[in-house]
C-alpha cells in the first residue's frame, strides 16, 4: 500500500500551516484589558476632568454631525465624519446615555479604553482614537475626565461603523498593530527640567495627543519616536503639517511667552500658521486652558531642538 | 494615398499639439504671476497686522491714525485679492498653499474675502481704544476663517 498522494499530502500541510496561522493570528491579536482591581478608588475632580477635555480637544473630533436635528455642537455626541487615509470614522457618543454613550460604563472600561484602545466588550479601537497617546496620561486624570464626561447632559446617538474596507479583520488586526505602537515605556516626568516644562511635556504627550498628527508616521503607521514633533505629511493627504522643533531658531516664535500668546490668541494677534489644517479649532480649545497651563505646552515646544534625535536611544520619553 | 493621409493627420496633430502648447504656457506663466502676486498681498496684510498687534499686545499705545492706516492697508490688500485667484491658477511655478476649494467653493471664498474687507474697513473707522481690541478679533477671526477653509497647512 503506497502512502497518501503528494497532492493530499500538500493539501494538509497547507490546512496545518493555515490553521496555525490563524491561530497565532488570534493569540497575538487577543484584547488584554486591565482588571477592575487595576483601578484605585479616586473622588473625580470634575473641573479637572473639564481641563483635560479642553486640552484633549475631544469635542472636535466627537461632536455631532453637522445638521443633525436637535443636537448641541458643544455635547461630544459623536456621529461627524472624521477622514484619515484608512477611512471614515464617526467617533462615539462621549455623553452618558445608557444605550449608546458612556452610561454603562465602568471606570476600568473608561482606562481600557483610553490607554489600550479597548471597547468594553473588549473590541479593538481603530487608532484613528489616539490610544497610543492617552496611554501617558495618568489614571487619576483619566477618572477625572471620564467623571466630567458623566457629569454632562445625556444624548441619545447610536454608535455608527467606521466606513473601513474588511473592518471586522482589519478591527482585529488592530492587535497586531498595538503590538508596535504601545511598545516602550509611557511618559514619566524628567527630574532634570522644572515643573512647568514636565507639565507641558505631559500634556503635549499625553491628553494634547500633539504627536499623533506632528509625528511623521512609518509605512506601519507607527509614530516615529526617533522624529519626534518634526513634522510631516497632513493626515488629510493635502498640505503638510509644520515640525514643532525648533520653533525659536527657526524664527516661528520669539520665545515662551511669544508663543503662549499665539496659543491663546491665534489669529487674533495675527499668528496666522495657527488656523490651517484643523489646528484652528485646537487653538481655541487650548485658549480654554488655564494661562500656566498653555505657558507650560510653549516652555515645553521650545526647548526641543529643531534638528531630530536620531538613532540609538531617541525619545523613550517625549523629554529628548 | 493612405500614406499622405496618415502624414496629413500627423502634421495636424503636429499643429494642434503646437496651439495647445502655447496658450498652456501662457496659462502657466500667468498662474505663477498670481500666485506671487496675492502672497505679496498676504505679506502686506501680515506687515500692517503687526501695528496692529504692538497694540492689542500692550507693547505700543492705542493710535487712532496708526490704527486706520493699518486697517485701510489691510482692505485694500483685500481687495486687490479678489482677483488674484482666477481660474486655472491653483498651480504654478512657485509653490501655493491655496486649497483647491477656492475654486470649487468660489461663492463661499468671495464672501469671506468680503467679510474680511468689511472687517478690516471697520476696524480703520476704530476712534476709541475700547472698541479697538473687538474689532482686531473680528478681523483676526474671518483671516482664521478663511485659512481654515480655503489655505492648506504647511510647514
Amino acid at each position: 500500500m503506497s502512502g497518501p498522494s503528494r497532492a493530499k499530502r500538500a493539501a494538509v500541510a497547507a490546512v496545518v500551516v493555515a490553521t496555525a496561522g490563524a491561530a497565532a493570528f488570534w493569540l497575538l491579536t487577543a484584547p488584554r484589558p486591565l482588571a477592575p482591581s487595576a483601578i484605585p478608588a479616586h473622588t473625580p475632580d470634575l473641573a479637572n476632568g473639564e481641563l483635560l477635555f479642553h486640552a484633549g480637544s475631544c469635542i472636535s473630533c466627537h461632536r455631532p454631525a453637522k445638521g443633525t436635528p436637535g443636537a448641541d455642537p458643544a455635547l461630544p455626541s459623536g456621529g461627524a465624519p472624521f477622514k484619515t487615509p484608512v477611512g471614515t470614522f464617526y467617533p462615539q457618543n462621549l455623553t452618558p446615555d445608557d444605550a449608546t454613550g458612556l452610561g454603562r460604563w465602568r471606570p476600568v472600561d473608561f482606562v481600557n479604553a483610553m490607554t489600550r484602545g479597548l471597547s468594553p466588550s473588549g473590541r479593538h479601537y481603530f487608532p484613528a482614537f489616539p490610544y497610543p497617546s492617552y496611554r501617558n496620561v495618568r489614571t487619576t486624570d483619566l477618572l477625572d475626565l471620564f467623571g466630567y464626561l458623566r457629569s454632562l447632559p445625556k444624548v441619545v446617538s447610536p454608535e455608527r461603523p467606521p466606513d473601513v474596507p474588511f473592518a471586522r479583520v482589519a478591527r482585529r488586526g488592530v492587535g497586531l498593530w498595538d503590538l508596535l505602537a504601545l511598545r516602550g515605556p509611557r511618559f514619566s516626568p524628567d527630574p532634570a527640567r522644572d515643573a512647568s516644562w514636565n507639565r507641558g511635556a505631559y500634556l503635549v504627550a499625553g491628553i494634547g495627543h500633539c504627536g499623533e498628527c506632528h509625528t511623521p508616521r512609518n509605512l506601519l503607521m507607527v509614530p516615529e519616536r526617533s522624529r519626534w514633533l518634526a513634522g510631516g505629511p497632513h493626515p488629510s493627504g493635502e498640505g503638510e503639517v509644520p515640525s514643532l522643533r525648533g520653533l525659536v531658531a527657526r524664527k516661528r516664535y520669539k520665545d515662551a511667552a511669544d508663543l503662549t500668546l499665539a496659543l491663546q490668541n491665534g489669529e487674533t494677534f495675527g499668528y496666522d500658521r495657527l488656523s490651517s489644517g484643523g489646528m484652528g479649532e485646537i487653538q481655541e480649545n487650548l485658549s480654554l486652558l488655564p494661562d500656566a497651563d498653555v505657558r507650560a505646552i510653549a516652555d515645553y515646544l521650545v526647548s526641543l531642538p529643531q534638528a531630530p534625535v536620531d538613532g540609538a536611544g531617541a525619545a523613550p520619553r517625549p523629554s529628548r | 494615398m493612405i500614406r499622405i493621409k496618415r502624414l496629413s493627420v500627423a502634421s495636424a496633430l503636429l499643429v494642434a499639439s503646437a496651439l495647445a502648447a502655447a496658450p498652456l504656457s501662457f496659462a502657466a506663466q500667468t498662474a505663477t504671476e498670481a500666485i506671487q502676486a496675492r502672497q505679496k498681498a498676504m505679506k502686506g496684510i501680515d506687515g500692517a497686522m503687526e501695528s496692529l498687534v504692538a497694540i492689542a499686545k500692550k507693547q505700543a499705545p492705542f493710535d487712532a491714525a496708526v490704527v486706520k492706516k493699518a486697517g485701510e492697508t489691510i482692505a485694500s490688500h483685500l481687495t486687490e485679492a479678489q482677483g488674484l485667484f482666477p481660474a486655472g491658477s491653483e498651480k504654478g511655478d512657485v509653490q501655493t498653499w491655496a486649497k483647491p476649494t477656492i475654486w470649487s467653493d468660489g461663492a463661499g471664498f468671495a464672501a469671506a474675502l468680503k467679510s474680511s474687507h468689511e472687517a478690516a474697513t471697520a476696524l480703520a473707522g476704530v476712534k476709541e481704544e475700547a472698541a479697538f481690541l473687538p474689532a482686531l478679533k473680528a478681523l483676526g477671526g474671518s483671516c482664521k476663517h478663511c485659512h481654515e477653509t480655503y489655505r492648506l497647512p504647511k510647514r
